[in-house]
């Protein structure tokens, strides 16, 4: 079973000049439990669009969604989701603790269990000293920050994150890092769309490009890394010791090594030249 | 549950009863304004008090019905809320009780701080005519019922509108002309307005007649102020109506907040 099935999500709205806009264009999309997955695309891409349909705020035009093999038309499905909305906002009268009770009930967490996961997550998130004030008092880091709070509290299986690193500083962006990846080694699943690259490399298994309401690529971020590679940088000394920096192309390594060897040259270092996740982005979203 | 609670929260929060209780100070102006009236003091402060409460609940079933979904749209706490495991007739109906809970609480409240200023003003100027309190209960639990059930208009405008506009000003819209279809279905079709109403007139009247709730069944001033008996039958009738209508109005609410997208 996947943890997220999509199956030709469409979506389509009509502007107040009728005219039809396609948000979103048969979208199949599988993720696996366990996995980290990451959702990449520019502005208007589509990627809210899926999570909204996949979190029923929104009704897809055409095409089913499950999660965890529950499909998404109806409500229970969410008790195994947990999801932090794009510029999360929740009511300001409330404290961060309230708020998380609040949030705990709704899912009828037991009120034991509940008061011990709020204290772990207020603490996790660093929101403990303030868990009193009103939420209007916040920043939008700590406000971003009691998403992910109330996303961790229920312990659910299948986490829906989007754009979770939005609105934090590189503390709290690293601390997000850290939190997906500890959510990895516990087996859950987490799909979040980002436009930022660097997040995608650091913590996903696997990546979806989506540009104009379609999906461009899916592939493992191991195999993009791989395949990008365009040569690599040498360092070698010569028998005389003579130290030089070279770009080998990357067919030519075998050779080059086997040169260096019939030379008694010593090869100091090898470390491969390659695109990283954004230029391989770029390429995609340009290629259409 | 939770949903009632978080509403009566905000409500308390955002010093809404506050602000009732501020204009509830009027209530001790009401014995030294109804003794200008010298013979009818005690009826005066019963017109005086029930019209007031009367008022405060209008403006609060007016702007809290109005506004509530339409603040938690705005300021996109809806999409945090409907992403939990809750159904959107769940949140709507919470939100719906929470307010209607303020309202009753509110009704308590000043009917009791009003209650008291009749007393002073009946004890100063003693009526010829009793005051039956029961019947001065039962004005105020009507009205109460009366502004619940405009909460559930303003509630079904709210869950079609995008902004405040419509459920604000349609809501009032509703209340003007619910007071008075009655009468003007009754004119329409008495013989006397035969030759002057066209028949095509008659069938629209007819038609919002029987679309717009019929609040002046809710008024019982007249019987309060007065004295006067009221009909045990009339009494039941509204209060079915009410029933009626507003689980209709709450049905269509959250049929059309069902099919609305939320982002």
């Amino acid at each position: 079973m996947f943890a997220i099935d999509i199956q030709g999500l469409s979506k389509s709205y009509k502007t107040k000049r009728h005219l039809t806009v396609n948000a979103l264009k048969e979208l199949t999309l599988s993720v696996e439990q366990g996995e980290v997955f990451g959702f990449l695309g520019p502005n208007g891409a589509g990627k809210s669009t899926t999570i909204k349909c996949l979190l029923g705020l929104i009704r897809p035009t055409s095409g089913t969604a499950t999660i965890m093999g529950d499909s998404v038309t109806g409500d229970n499905y969410r008790r195994k989701v947990g999801y932090l909305p794009e510029n999360p906002a929740f009511y300001d009268y409330l404290g961060a603790e309230e708020y998380l009770l609040f949030v705990g009930r709704i899912f009828k967490m037991q009120e034991e269990l509940l008061a011990r996961r709020t204290v772990d997550c207020l603490k996790l998130l660093e929101l403990w000293d303030a868990r009193k004030r009103p939420l209007r008092s916040y920043s939008k880091g700590m406000v971003q920050r009691l998403g992910l709070a109330q996303v961790l509290l229920h312990d659910p299986d299948v986490y829906i994150l989007d754009e979770p690193m939005s609105g934090l500083d590189p503390i709290g962006r690293a601390l997000v890092k850290d939190i997906i990846l500890d959510l990895k080694r516990r087996g859950k699943c987490v799909f979040f769309s980002t436009h930022i690259t660097d997040d995608v490399e650091k913590v996903c298994d696997r990546v979806a490009i989506i540009n104009r309401g379609m999906l461009q690529v899916v592939d493992k971020v191991d195999n993009i890394l791989q395949q990008g590679i365009e040569g690599y940088d040498v360092r070698t000394t010569a028998a005389n010791g003579q130290v030089e920096e070279l770009f080998i192309e990357k067919n030519a390594l075998q050779s080059f090594i086997q040169q260096s060897i019939n030379n008694q040259t010593s090869i100091e270092r090898i470390e491969p030249r390659r695109k990283n996740i954004e230029a391989f982005f770029l390429d995609v979203v340009a290629q259409q | 549950m939770d949903i009632i609670r978080i509403t009566l929260k905000g409500i308390f929060r955002d010093r809404v009863f506050q602000g009732i209780m501020a204009l509830g100070v009027l209530f001790l102006f009401i014995p030294s304004a109804a003794s200008l009236s010298m013979r009818q003091v005690t009826e005066l402060s019963i017109t005086l008090s029930l019209s007031l409460i009367s008022f405060i609940l209008l403006l609060l079933a007016v702007f809290l019905g109005a506004t509530s979904l339409w603040k938690d749209m705005e300021r996109r706490y809806m999409v945090s809320v409907i992403s939990l495991p809750i159904s959107r007739s769940s949140y709507l109906l919470g939100r719906f009780f929470g307010l209607a809970l303020f309202l009753i609480l509110t009704s308590t409240v000043l009917g009791v701080v009003a209650g008291v200023m009749i007393k002073l003003a009946s004890g100063i100027y003693p009526s010829d005519r009793p005051i039956i309190w029961s019947w001065y209960v039962l004005a105020i639990v009507f009205a109460t019922l009366k502004y619940i059930l405009l909460i559930a208009v303003a509630m079904l405008l709210s869950t079609v509108s995008t902004s405040f506009f419509l459920p604000i000003f349609g809501t009032i819209c509703v209340f003007l002309a619910s007071g008075i279809t009655q009468q003007v279905y009754e004119y329409v079709h008495s013989p006397i307005s035969a030759q002057t109403v066209s028949p095509f007139l008659k069938t629209v009247s007819s038609l919002v007649y029987y679309i717009l709730p019929n609040l002046a069944g809710f008024d019982l001033k007249v019987n309060a102020i007065y004295s006067i008996p009221p009909n045990p039958a009339g009494l039941v009738l509204t209060g079915a109506y009410f029933i009626v209508y507003t689980v209709a109005l709450l049905g269509g609410s959250a049929l059309l907040f069902n099919r609305r997208e939320i982002g």
